[in-house]
């Protein structure tokens, strides 16, 4: 009795799925009190619905073949070679896109005279004056240490 | 003919039959299972409109991927694989729309379908103790109970390891075991 109480306890507190099958094929399929705490098969059994008391549904052979009719492997398949064919132009179309961008990246960066310093963002910056509503605003500009990132903050002077 | 007791040869023909498209093979595949699909669809989803649209469903997909079926394993139990991912589609289905549901159980005429009026259908269902499991508890308590599934085959229906199965069957009977018990002790006391 202690011992299957321990078995509950390990059982219910750790829920790690092997060590509960464990636990099931050890001892609790074999001990008959922890048999006695669970469903037998005639108990279960009063609680389903069996296929011999079950009836078929209603016209179930015309709504298959309805349904069948409706969507026929033929246009399926053709259906699925179209969207095959539409799938694969796309990722090529996009791989190219992708290897051209990145060749011409690779190409400009190796390129002599290029100087990284030069193109980031803060150092191409440059504003001259902000319009709120038609008039001069009040702006700030903040670029955060050791970043390319710039802020613009711009309020409607009063 | 009792589905259970059906010979091989009989089965290994009507598959043959589908996969050569005779629409008399497909016909007698659906009398054949049609009620077991049913039953096990019945018994996960817990009503018999969604169970019907499973079993329809099941067929169609059936049919369709006949030819993926490997003959060396058991069909029954590949069917009733079908069956149960339908059902749990099925299931998610219902649950996202849970709400207009919850409204609809209070609108009978808008829930049900085409002047099918089930609300006098004296089917029967499954014990309404049954919604205390989950999917996979019940499908696996379901498959143990009236097909006599071991462990093993409930782990191939539901795509788990069979210690895991175990688990679900397990957790499933004690569950309702001691829901019956609470019941049957309230009954006395009450």
């Amino acid at each position: 009795m202690a011992f299957c109480k321990m078995v509950d306890f390990i059982y219910a507190v750790l829920p790690i799925r092997p060590l509960r099958a464990f636990l099931i094929r050890s001892h609790m399929e074999s001990c008959p009190r922890c048999q006695a705490r669970l469903l037998s098969r005639a108990e279960a059994g009063r609680l389903f619905v069996t296929s011999d008391r079950v009836g078929m549904p209603a016209d179930l052979w015309g709504r298959i073949t309805c349904q069948a009719e409706r969507a026929t492997p033929a246009t399926e398949a053709s259906s699925n070679q179209g969207g095959a064919g539409w799938r694969w132009a796309t990722a090529t179309a996009t791989a190219a896109v992708v290897a051209v961008t990145g060749f011409w990246l690779l190409r400009e960066i190796d390129r002599q005279g290029f100087d990284p310093g030069l193109v980031g963002a803060a150092d191409r910056f440059q504003i001259d004056y902000v319009n709120v509503g038609g008039a001069p605003a009040q702006t700030f500009v903040y670029q955060p240490q050791g970043t390319d990132t710039v802020f613009v903050w711009a309020i409607k002077n009063p | 003919m009792d589905e259970q007791k059906r010979p091989a040869v009989e089965e290994k023909e009507i598959i043959e039959g589908c996969l050569r498209g005779s629409p008399v093979s497909s016909r007698a595949m659906v009398d054949a299972y049609g009620k077991l699909v049913m039953a096990v669809a019945l018994n996960v989803v817990g009503n018999r409109q969604d169970a019907e649209d499973v079993c329809q469903e099941t067929f169609i997909q059936v049919f369709r991927h006949l030819d993926r079926y490997d003959p060396m394993r058991n069909f029954r139990t590949w069917l009733l694989t079908i069956v149960y991912r339908r059902s749990i589609d099925m299931i998610k289905k219902k649950r996202r729309f849970s709400e207009f549901t919850a409204r609809a159980r209070f609108e009978p005429a808008v829930a049900e379908r085409g002047g099918n009026p089930h609300f006098a259908d004296p089917e029967p269902l499954p014990s309404a103790l049954l919604t205390k499991l989950s999917p996979r508890e019940r499908t696996a308590l379901c498959l143990w109970a009236n097909e006599g599934y071991t462990a093993r085959d409930i782990s191939e229906v539901l795509e788990c390891s069979a210690s895991t199965a175990r688990v679900y069957l397990f957790n499933a009977r004690r569950k309702i075991k001691a829901l019956l018990e609470n019941e049957h002790g309230l009954l006395q006391n009450g």
